[in-house]
């Protein structure tokens, strides 16, 4: 028996762990019955991921597409300064080898967060 | 799946980080009282792009961008394009920092409302954590900031310092709402196994503001009392300690510290609950006063029923009264924290008692339930779509 690896829960996360019934016909991952969707079969992943038109996130050009979109449609209502960062505003965030700086790579604890409760 | 309410913030979640437990309250709060909703924040590792729990969907954003300028501008169009399917039917969208709001409030037609949850301002953070960062380029974070507090319909702030300041910068008053910090208050959790027999416990990050330098000062200070340990709760990774690791040797002191990282939210209480004293030893900067914070770990402490030594700021008082629940002394003075920490060990007695008074406090008035009652209240007196009655509520504005 290969258990269902959907991710659950919010805070706490866990694996489902039921039997599997089923491949996920876009990421060929086994799934439950409880999360295989009815009518496609996908996944919950790959089901939410097409609602938000982001059917390959790992295409490069993804981000750029989503970025040109909402440049238009900020750039309606705001021209103020958030779209004039210069390379010398940039130059000071690229990521350094010091913690304070940000260690550049993109493990669990680079978040990027900007206030801590 | 369409959406009544969303969340978005610029962190990652879950994680051990404070931020994190007060992202799951205040959103399941939002999709309690909306039926559901859309948590959008930051991935990474190995947590999931996208995750559906019934009619709650989580997506996190992903995208390896080094420059963080590039990445909050990638960031907030990914926002933007998670809001889209949404705008029919959207009530409030929630948002924690300005590169979340400026695609939330900057929608045009937009019919829902923007609630902006202001914990901290980066335009003032960010001078602290990127020291290369000009005042011309704060001063354009800062424009942004103001840009979405203008046409935010509220906003929240879990002290009255950063209501305060928000004031300052020209936010109209009742357009602030103070919802706290809150903590559990719970039966005392078992000892971890591996607790030194008597420690003081630091809980949290290790950003330069939080003053761990001045507590490895104050510790050098209590080196006579024997078998005296101190813990310290990262929320960062190990490699993100090798500053404080080294100010430590430096010191001489490495060797009676015990690090643990990245503890899930339980087991941190339960080094809480079993500390001698609990210390917050945040620094007097421009981040802790003039923005202002509230500070997690002196609640959970107080929860916890464990005494706290805090530096004295105006954050903190909001919280804890001197000599009621636990101690505060100046900030930045490593001195006068061994001191307050001496007394409180020598003292067992009168430190439990101020350790009773401070859970005590956090039930009567600190609870999570509480603020979430607040933040429920809010939600329902914020939220109407033009075609959709308000729903009715109190709020709590800042006076």
């Amino acid at each position: 028996m290969t258990p269902c690896t959907v991710t659950t829960g919010f805070f706490v996360l866990g694996r489902c762990g039921r039997p599997s019934v089923a491949d996920c016909p876009r990421c060929r991952r086994r799934v439950c019955a409880e999360h295989a969707d009815p009518q496609s079969g996908t996944c919950p992943e790959c089901a939410a991921a097409q609602g938000y038109g982001s059917d390959d996130p790992h295409d490069p050009t993804w981000i750029v597409r989503y970025r040109r979109r909402h440049y238009e449609q900020a750039h309606a209502s705001y021209q103020g300064g958030w779209t004039t960062y210069d390379d010398y505003d940039r130059g000071a965030f690229n990521p350094g080898d010091d913690w304070s700086y940000g260690s550049g790579d993109f493990g669990a604890g680079d978040d990027g967060g900007f206030v801590d409760s | 799946m369409k959406h009544r309410a969303a969340y978005f913030a610029f962190d990652r979640f879950p994680s051990a980080k404070g931020s994190a437990v007060h992202i799951a309250q205040m959103a399941d709060e939002l999709f309690d009282v909306f039926g559901g909703g859309l948590l959008g924040v930051l991935g990474g590792g190995d947590l999931p792009r996208y995750q559906r729990e019934g009619t709650r969907e989580i997506a996190r954003f992903g995208e390896r961008i080094p420059n963080l300028l590039d990445r909050v501008e990638a960031f907030s169009a990914w926002v933007a394009a998670h809001l889209a399917p949404h705008r029919e039917t959207l009530e409030i969208c929630h948002v924690r920092d300005p590169w979340g709001a400026l695609p939330a409030v900057a929608a045009p037609g937009r019919g829902y409302r923007v609630v902006y949850e202001v914990n901290g301002l980066p335009s003032i953070e960010m001078g602290h954590t990127w020291p290369l960062a000009s005042p011309r380029t704060l001063g354009k974070i800062r424009e942004l900031e103001l840009f979405c507090l203008e046409r935010s319909d509220a906003i929240v702030v879990p002290s009255e310092v950063i209501g305060g300041n928000l004031r300052g910068l020209g936010v109209p008053a009742e357009k602030i709402h103070l919802v706290p910090n809150g903590a559990e208050v719970g039966p005392t959790p078992p000892r971890p196994p591996d607790a030194p027999d008597r420690y003081i416990v630091y809980v949290g990050a290790l950003q330069p503001w939080q003053g761990l330098d001045v507590l490895l000062r104050a510790f050098v200070r209590l080196q006579d009392l024997p078998g005296l340990r101190l813990v310290i709760c990262s929320s960062l990774p190990e490699r993100r300690a090798r500053t404080v690791r080294r100010l430590a040797e430096r010191l001489g002191v490495a060797e009676r510290i015990d690090w643990r990282f990245e503890l899930p939210h339980a087991d941190v209480a339960a080094w809480l609950a079993h500390a001698a004293v609990s210390v917050a030893p945040l620094t007097g900067c421009a981040r802790n006063l003039d923005q202002g914070c509230a500070p997690l770990k002196v609640v959970e402490s107080m929860a916890a029923g464990v005494p706290v030594v805090a530096s004295d700021l105006p954050a903190v008082r909001e919280l804890m009264t001197d000599g009621e629940h636990g101690r505060l002394v100046p900030a930045d003075r490593p001195a006068e924290l061994a001191r307050a920490v001496r007394i409180l060990l020598e003292y067992p007695e009168a430190a439990a008692a101020l350790g009773a008074r401070g859970r005590r406090r956090i039930e009567d008035d600190l609870t999570w339930a509480r603020s979430r009652a607040a933040l429920a209240d809010l939600y329902r007196a914020t939220a109407c779509r033009a075609d959709r009655p308000a729903i009715g509520g109190d709020t709590h504005v800042l006076a």
